[in-house]
């Protein structure tokens, strides 16, 4: 094991070097150095900045992580987001995969008029479609009205400040995430392999789940990995149509700092956040790299 | 309700910024007109660097920092601009306002802000942090104001209030809840009802609900707020922002519930069906303070008397319906807008005091039970 940890480590050192080398050596490479100088100074050193105040706010030491680890409410609130995250990721998934995989195979028309519907949403400010939602599922709001005029219902469905609500309204804004992963992967499929598959017998069901499912996964892992970490960030949405209930990390994060005056908890916060990014990165780069073997 | 809009039209500083409104207000615009705009507006660009740093270098600036919106605009009309016009000191308007804003631009050792409008919680957090710098009280003149509206590093610059409000399309006006024990009468007054989302000042309210005389609140009994809170928890809303509360209300998400007594006046003067209730109304007070090191100290003390003049004070009254901290302000204040007031006689007697020296101790501890509540 550890051999094999060392050989990688060396491996990926050489990579590195001979990548950075190569990067110095393209005329291009002067380009991007401004673009990245700025980045570094605006956005990364600030941020490296907020996250060590997890260690020293209000005084040196390991109290804050502590306090987080000891303390019910950030076990819960921290629970609530990845509960949160993971059901919006999966109800994406659930609703994306066949709206990708119509667009995919619709003709250039369809298939325009789809990836438009689409974009506009995704072009729409969140607060906006969060605040439309507000209109759309409060008690005397348009979905109620409706399914009250058509005497499906008797009594306006509670669809507001509550997980529905949540969770209607994260995976409309999360879904074009979703979608357009998933709309390039199956786009590049060779329908051929289907058909060909189809010539040897298989069923369509078969086809589908030995063929086409598995030359889509890339898309799946992509989108699911792009709305999963989207999620674990949120903030407007939650705030704005969830119930007391589903408080999120980052509700926690912005209240302890412009209403507390307290950084070293909020920055724990924010290292667990990122640390659990890059945990899913590194998970979805190991399905990926198998996939790629395979 | 229209009778309602129809006499704050009359008063004039309303009529002034719905003017100022209606120019926001998308016009088509000619191509010549279109250009000569876009004309002016260039040749006021290339001047006003050149005026402002002429001004500049002989009476300076001053970074006024505050919580934006029509709150922050009312403010600059009132007494920023006219403090701007006597006194040849440009006025830079930031914000929004919020504490960690605060607190970075004073550890950063030279603040970019000069004064900053704070609740009298951060007051309190604040001057205990070694935030602001003291007064100056021989530029503020303190014996014009109450006592209570002046401390060592703030001075008050207008009165607020979380009152009971209900929509009248629910109930029938005067026979909807007019206290917070009705609030929590979810049989006699049905529907949903809304609090803010934070802790201090809901404790409060929910204790005066179970029968808690104002004298006899602090120290709070926590627990059995938090009980008189949970016969509500399944019809209650929480507001994150004073504007989404406001939009709760006038579209009726909400029967009633707690909203500052500006936004409902607001709301009212726009034609909101709204009505407001004064019975043990919750007051607080915003305060002008200086931040610590400050570059333009001794204009943020000037800026500060003259916020405290009569005319500015009962200006700001009648845009928003915030109370004046200076009491001589009330001549100037129009006769439909002084019940709106919460320093109005009556309105005084009615309501009571957060107490902030409670919330200064307890205020952390107790956030993270309304988080425990909210969770459970």
């Amino acid at each position: 094991m550890e051999t094999i940890v060392t050989n990688r480590a060396a491996g990926l050192g050489v990579t590195w070097w001979s990548n950075a080398a190569q990067l110095v050596r393209n005329r291009y490479f002067w380009l991007v150095v401004p673009a990245t100088v700025t980045l570094l100074l605006a956005f990364a050193w600030p941020v490296l900045g907020f996250l060590l105040k997890a260690f020293t706010d209000p005084f040196n030491g390991l109290h804050n992580f502590n306090e987080v680890f000891s303390n019910f409410i950030y076990g819960a609130v921290l629970w609530n987001t990845v509960v949160i995250s993971f059901v919006t990721t999966f109800l994406s998934l659930l609703l994306g995969y066949p709206l990708a995989y119509t667009i995919a195979q619709a003709s250039p028309r369809v298939r325009r008029l789809l990836i438009f519907a689409v974009l506009v949403p995704f072009w729409t400010s969140i607060l906006v479609r969060t605040f439309a939602w507000m209109v759309l599922l409060q008690p005397s709001g348009l979905i109620n009205d409706i399914l009250i005029g058509l005497g499906l219902l008797l009594e306006p469905l509670d669809m507001l400040f509550n997980r529905t609500g949540l969770l209607i309204g994260m995976v409309q804004i999360q879904l074009p995430l979703m979608v357009f992963p998933l709309y390039t992967v199956m786009s590049k499929i060779d329908k051929q392999y289907v058909s060909a598959a189809a010539n040897l017998g298989a069923s369509p069901v078969t086809a589908f789940r030995r063929v086409y499912l598995p030359l889509s996964m890339p898309g799946v892992f992509t989108g699911s990995m792009l709305v999963f970490v989207t999620c674990l960030g949120y903030f407007i949405t939650p705030a704005l149509l969830g119930g007391h209930r589903d408080v999120v990390v980052a509700q926690l994060i912005h209240e302890q700092v412009t209403e507390l005056g307290s950084w070293g908890i909020p920055a724990v916060l924010a290292i667990i956040l990122l640390l659990s990014t890059l945990f899913i990165f590194g998970i979805v780069r190991l399905f990926q790299r198998r996939e790629k073997k395979l | 309700m229209s009778d309602n809009k129809n006499k704050f039209d009359t008063d004039p500083q309303l009529n002034s910024d719905e003017a100022g409104a209606s120019c926001v207000a998308p016009v088509q615009l000619s191509r010549r007109k279109f250009l000569g705009a876009t004309a002016a507006v260039g040749a006021g660009a290339m001047l006003m660097p050149f005026g402002s740093s002429f001004a500049a270098s002989n009476k300076g600036t001053v970074v006024y920092l505050s919580w934006g919106g029509f709150y922050q605009e009312s403010q600059k009309k009132a007494w920023c601009d006219p403090f701007e016009k006597e006194s040849g000191v440009r006025v830079v308007q930031a914000g929004p306002m919020n504490e960690a804003k605060v607190r970075t631009s004073v550890a950063s050792g030279s603040p970019e802000f000069d004064i900053a409008d704070a609740t009298d919680i951060f007051l309190y957090y604040g001057s205990a942090d070694n935030l602001f710098e003291p007064i100056d009280y021989s530029v503020v003149n303190r014996n014009t104001l109450p006592p209570q509206f002046t401390h060592d590093y703030g001075v008050g610059n207008c009165v607020w209030s979380y009152n009971v409000c209900y929509n009248t399309d629910k109930f029938s006006e005067g026979t909807g809840p007019q206290t917070w024990t009705d609030i929590f009468d979810t049989k006699r007054f049905p529907g949903k009802r809304i609090l803010r989302d934070r802790v201090y000042g809901m404790l409060e309210v929910a204790l005066l609900a179970d029968g808690v005389a104002p004298a006899d609140l602090y120290p709070l009994d926590v627990e059995r707020a938090f009980r008189k809170l949970d016969t509500i928890k399944d019809d209650l809303i929480l507001w994150k922002s004073a504007s989404q509360a406001q939009q709760l209300m006038v579209d009726g998400v909400a029967s009633c519930g707690l909203l500052h007594n500006g936004r409902i006046f607001d709301a009212v003067k726009k034609g909101g069906h709204l009505a407001i209730g004064w019975e043990q109304n919750v007051q607080s007070v915003d305060y002008h303070v200086v931040l610590k090191g400050a570059p333009n100290k001794a204009n943020a003390m000037a800026l500060i008397e003259r916020s405290i003049q009569p005319d500015a004070q009962a200006a700001f009254a009648n845009m928003t319906g915030y109370a004046p901290v200076n009491q001589a302000a009330f001549e100037f204040i129009d006769a439909d807008v002084a019940p709106w007031l919460p320093t109005e006689p009556s309105n005084i007697e009615k309501g009571f005091v957060l107490n902030a020296d409670y919330w200064r101790e307890n205020l952390k501890e107790l956030a993270d039970e309304w988080t425990k509540w909210k969770l459970s």
